[in-house]
């Protein structure tokens, strides 16, 4: 269990919409109690990814659900809190680790007949960085459901401290340690 | 119930009176006593505490609802879309 009064945390695209989405009561009193006490932070990157992900759902569905995507686009907007930029300081550390980690930790994903293309896995690597250096760089914890990569990750920063002088560790935190 | 004059503690301050209960009231001087500032200080920073916290649980409240709307009524594939996982490649190519 993590107090929320530990925060403010900084949300990693997947924990963000996890916490959203879980019908567990635990986890919902927990982001409840959260939401009282800290904005939720997220990197300008997450809402890259969200928003294209809301572009292409919305290029590809039929016109009756067009709407249901906008207003749940729109609420997406509404609810954010704190959005970090990808500034000067982020980009340094963030180009350290690509140059450190310049491949991803783990293939691309499949699911049922379909999978991620390697440029596109590619670009999903080199986002969860900028997001991992924003947290570096904000000395915010990271909340996280992808443990293959930020793992990856931190354990670069553990083993070439002096690529990231007076920053780190990265303190990385799962979703499934939040309420239980 | 005693009657107070307090003082609102923004920029433009207004003198006004207020009705407290007794208790609450003792135990704001007892705070202004020990810290050695007036007692409008203590009750101007007992209102603002409240109010930051109030406005706080509305904003709460409305994140939550937006949150839930953002990311209601879709299915995994979607949702995995909208986290930014594109899986476009057939695999039976």
């Amino acid at each position: 269990m993590v107090d929320p009064a530990f925060g403010p945390f900084l949300f990693d695209t997947s924990a963000e919409s996890w916490l959203a989405r879980s019908t567990d009561p635990a986890v919902r009193g927990w982001f409840e109690k959260y939401l009282k006490l800290h904005p939720v932070n997220v990197s300008a990157v997450t809402v890259l990814e969200r928003m294209r992900g809301y572009a292409l759902l919305l290029s590809r569905v039929a016109n009756e659900r067009r709407v249901q995507i906008a207003f749940a686009r729109q609420a997406y907007l509404d609810a954010l809190g704190t959005v970090w930029p990808i500034d000067a300081a982020v980009a340094l550390v963030a180009a350290e680790l690509v140059a450190l980690l310049p491949q991803p930790p783990t293939p691309p994903k499949r699911a049922h007949r379909m999978a991620e293309s390697r440029q596109e896995r590619l670009a999903r690597w080199r986002f969860d960085i900028l997001i991992a250096a924003t947290a570096l760089v904000a000395t915010l914890p990271l909340i996280h459901d992808n443990p293959e990569d930020f793992e990856a990750i931190r354990t670069a920063i553990e083993i070439s401290p002096e690529r990231f002088p007076d920053l780190g560790p990265l303190n990385l935190i799962r979703t499934l340690r939040l309420a239980g | 119930m005693n009657t107070m004059h307090a003082t609102s503690q923004t920029t433009a301050k207004r003198r006004t009176t207020l009705t407290l209960p007794s208790e609450s009231l003792a135990a704001a001087e007892r705070i202004a006593r020990a810290r050695k500032v007036n007692l409008s200080t203590v009750i101007a920073e007992v209102i603002n505490d409240g109010l930051r916290a109030r406005r706080a649980t509305e904003r709460s409240g409305q994140v939550l609802k937006s949150y839930r709307q953002a990311f209601s009524r879709f299915t995994d594939a979607e949702m995995r879309l909208l986290d930014g996982v594109i899986m476009d490649e057939p695999l039976d190519r």
